[in-house]
């Protein structure tokens, strides 16, 4: 059987649509990220490894990989661990859990946004404040450093801007959502070390060559009681920069003795976070006048377990030690936007998704067979339907883009609209006028032009509108009725012909 | 029925309808007026055109996830947050409770607190999702909405004029756009449904999806060679309706049947629904009576 070019045309596209989205069957744990000088990262281990065993237990998914760590750790004393990916082993000693991410190893090469996987997004703007582009360049460096210091994976911090004007940081966070999120993307960070009224340091490179956060250098020290449950306290050595350190001499220099603990100076050295006072240290006194550089910051945490204190101790740890790092905003932060999505919804959601697509085109064959009575025709406008979606969904990988919720509706009502204009082709064909078949699904197309500016016309402003929360609907549709108007219409009024003339 | 009774009522048919189809024209006229003058009741009762949810006004969305006893839930929280709605979702084959969604214009803090004192355990994202929407974002969020709403109207009314380049059957299709827009509007005020940021991009859709079976008709009647023109008129007749009964079983399984989607999934497929009726009556009673007026006036047969 002779095929027309336009049949060729679908069925390349279509083949390349399934090299495209590529279904894997691929096992095991992907790894997403892995913390800088950090056990697992100096015996090799990378993003993008893919993880099959762990001290020969078989890893299938990230729920294997879980399991495993957790029988394992925590330890008192340093194991031996041997990962084993697809293409290599590393082995690791060490008593506390590999500092990795870790996720299944996706399915299809298509990108699933928040409300499918879970995740979460922020969208944040300077409070009172509009920022200038180079203001927001800033900021997104910024806060890209502490999600990136606090050892978020998988994140993506970018600008967005609105029709009026607004401009906003968009933080869109794959997976797992952390529960500091909030805080670490609105708090301003403003972190300074006073002594009485004077500032001695504050956060930022400026004063803060070094933060320890690793080794005998930085970690809990102690746990007890408190007023309310427990409490743990930690503490981390920094390095100040020379200039601090003169500070701190000068400032020092006019302290007396403290006459109740004569090893200490009569002030303490004060640590706001956000012009919050989060700790008071002792200052030794014979650092009186001492232009030192190393100083050991503390703070604590507290629960209502000793467990519990332990967690936020360390949180806070590395939260403080974050804010050192990366420094300070100059305005205050406002969150507009904050959506946590758990991946639990989001299974259920491509599940039930399935579900309506099954139900839709069962219910659509029925009708079309009711209406033309041809097996021939109703299996061709359903495939036509199915290809479209495919070449849809395949596009949509290859240019990365998150399917999201409004993403999905999209693709449904492309697939709508594509139904409708092959009835239009169809009905054209069988039509009793007297022209030729030619003819008629010229005229089919006409009709089909029209409707294909309407729609791209009509669904146009919302790329720009509310900061592009709805551009994924927009998107596929206007994929959806490209496919149509480019590759599937032309095929399918071939097909029709073809059933025609049979 | 035979072929010759077939082709009887045909004719008669085509009679009654060459008599009155300026007639019939009123009933689409006074649903739009009605439409028309029961939202401008509702924007002078409501100070706005519709109903909106949190997306739009701002405020707390949480979905708790698993067998969770609303009626434990409900008393507290709505003494502490009057305006806070409840709906639960069921699963579809078994029809037990698998998760429940509450809305609020709460700040998140407030109402996480709040639930995860009475429920006894934290939310985290392994049990919940919460999103919130500060009030200024919402605010700026709907007015663009609006003016994409416009720009979208106004670029597709652009299209349909380039398209049949006459003034009296652009217009028409226009008009019949316009009331596919009002008319579910009115509908939805009137069922007191709350529009999410996701309905109103129905609403753009609409815009666009409901102009095909317009086009389908105008240019069947003027473009058209064979028959006369009521043989035409019938012709689109039978295409548009099956398209617009295809595109409303596509739409209407999200809304009836596979009810466990996000509400403002579902939401879409609501308005769409609502258009697609309301576009059978503009594009076969409005629409076809204009078109067929232009064309006895224009001698067009």
């Amino acid at each position: 059987m002779k095929l027309s070019w336009r049949i060729w045309l679908l069925i390349g596209v279509l083949m390349c649509s399934a090299l495209l989205i590529a279904p894997s069957f691929e096992t095991g744990a992907v790894i997403k990220s892995v913390e800088k000088n950090s056990t697992a990262y100096e015996s090799g281990l990378r993003a993008d490894f893919v993880i099959k065993s762990i001290n020969g237990e078989a890893v299938t998914n990230i729920q294997d990989y879980q399991n495993i760590i957790n029988s394992i750790f925590p330890t008192e004393n340093k194991t031996r661990l041997t990962i084993t990916t697809k293409d290599s082993e590393f082995i690791l000693f060490t008593d506390q859990a590999p500092l990795i991410i870790v996720a299944n190893v996706p399915k299809t090469k298509i990108k699933t946004g928040l409300d499918l996987s879970g995740g979460a997004r922020a969208m944040v703007k300077a409070e009172n404040k509009s920022l200038s582009s180079q203001e927001l360049n800033d900021l997104i460096t910024i806060t890209s450093n502490r999600l990136n210091e606090f050892g978020i994976a998988d994140v993506s911090v970018k600008s967005v801007s609105d029709l009026s004007g607004n401009n906003f940081m968009l933080i869109e966070v794959a997976g797992a959502t952390p529960t500091d999120l909030t805080e670490l993307v609105s708090k301003q960070g403003k972190f300074e070390a006073k002594i009485g009224n004077e500032t001695v340091f504050i956060g930022g490179q400026e004063d803060i060559t070094y933060v320890a956060r690793t080794g005998e250098q930085s970690g809990i020290y102690s746990c007890g009681a408190a007023t309310e449950g427990k409490a743990c306290s930690f503490r981390f050595s920094i390095t100040l920069s020379e200039k601090a350190a003169k500070n701190h001499a000068n400032i020092t220099n006019n302290l007396g003795i403290d006459p109740e603990n004569p090893q200490y100076l009569s002030e303490k050295l004060d640590l706001y976070l956000d012009d919050q006072l989060t700790d008071s240290l002792y200052i030794g006194k014979d650092l009186k006048g001492s232009s030192t550089t190393q100083i050991s910051i503390s703070g604590s945490g507290v629960g209502s377990t000793e467990q519990e204190a332990y967690t936020v101790a360390e949180a806070n740890m590395k939260k403080l030690q974050t804010i050192l790092i990366t420094g300070s905003l100059p305005y205050k932060l406002e969150i507009v936007k904050i959506d946590t999505i758990s991946p639990v919804l989001g299974k259920e959601f491509i599940k039930n998704i399935i579900i309506l697509a099954l139900v839709v085109f069962a219910l659509i064959s029925i009708s079309l067979f009711i209406k033309y009575r041809k097996i021939k025709i109703t299996l061709a406008v359903i495939l036509t339907m199915f290809s479209e979606a495919m070449i849809t969904l395949a596009i949509a990988a290859l240019i990365k883009w998150n399917l999201d919720a409004p993403s999905i509706a999209g693709i449904i009502a492309g697939m709508g609209t594509g139904v409708n204009d092959q009835i239009v082709i169809l009905d054209e064909a069988i039509s009793e006028e007297q022209v030729s078949l030619k003819e008629r699904i010229k005229n089919a197309f006409f009709i089909i032009l029209g409707a294909f500016f309407t729609i791209i016309a009509a669904m146009l402003p919302l790329f720009w509108a509310g900061a592009g929360m709805l551009k994924g609907f927009a998107l596929t549709t206007i994929i959806g009725v490209c496919v149509g108007i480019l590759i599937t219409r032309p095929a399918f009024s071939e097909i029709v012909k073809k059933i025609l003339k049979d | 029925m035979t072929e010759e009774t077939k082709k009887i009522f045909k004719v008669s048919l085509g009679k009654f309808y060459d008599n009155n189809y300026k007639k019939i024209l009123l009933i689409p006229l006074l649903l739009s007026l009605i439409s028309l003058v029961y939202i401008g009741y509702f924007y002078s009762q409501n100070n706005d055109f519709m109903l909106k949810d949190s997306s739009l006004t701002g405020g707390t969305t949480i979905t708790l996830i698993g067998e969770i006893n609303l009626q434990n839930l409900k008393s507290p929280l709505i003494s502490q947050f009057p305006d806070i709605t409840f709906r639960e979702i069921t699963d579809l084959k078994t029809g037990k409770p698998i998760s429940v969604i509450l809305e609020t214009s709460a700040e998140q803090e407030e109402v996480k607190t709040s639930i995860e004192k009475i429920l006894g355990y934290n939310l985290t994202t392994e049990n919940s999702s919460v999103e919130f929407t500060g009030p200024s974002l919402s605010e700026s969020f709907y007015k663009q909405l609006m003016v994409a709403l416009l720009i979208s109207f106004i670029l597709m009314s652009l299209v349909v004029f380039i398209l049949f380049r006459t003034f009296i059957p652009g217009i028409a299709v226009i008009f019949a756009a316009f009331s596919d827009l009002i008319m579910p509007l009115a509908l939805l005020n009137f069922l007191e449904i709350r529009i999410s940021a996701a309905g109103i991009a129905a609403f753009l859709m609409l815009i666009g999806y409901s102009v095909d079976t317009d086009i389908l008709l105008t240019t069947r009647a003027l473009r058209g060679k064979a028959g006369n023109l009521n043989q035409r008129l019938f012709g689109a007749f039978k295409t548009g309706t099956f398209m617009t009964l295809t595109a409303l079983i596509a739409v209407l399984p999200a809304f009836f049947i596979v009810t466990n989607l996000p509400d403002s999934f579902r939401q879409i497929f609501l308005i769409l629904a609502m258009g697609l009726f309301a576009d059978l009556i503009n594009t076969w009673i409005t629409n076809m009576s204009i078109i067929k007026w232009y064309c006895d006036k224009k001698g067009i047969e």
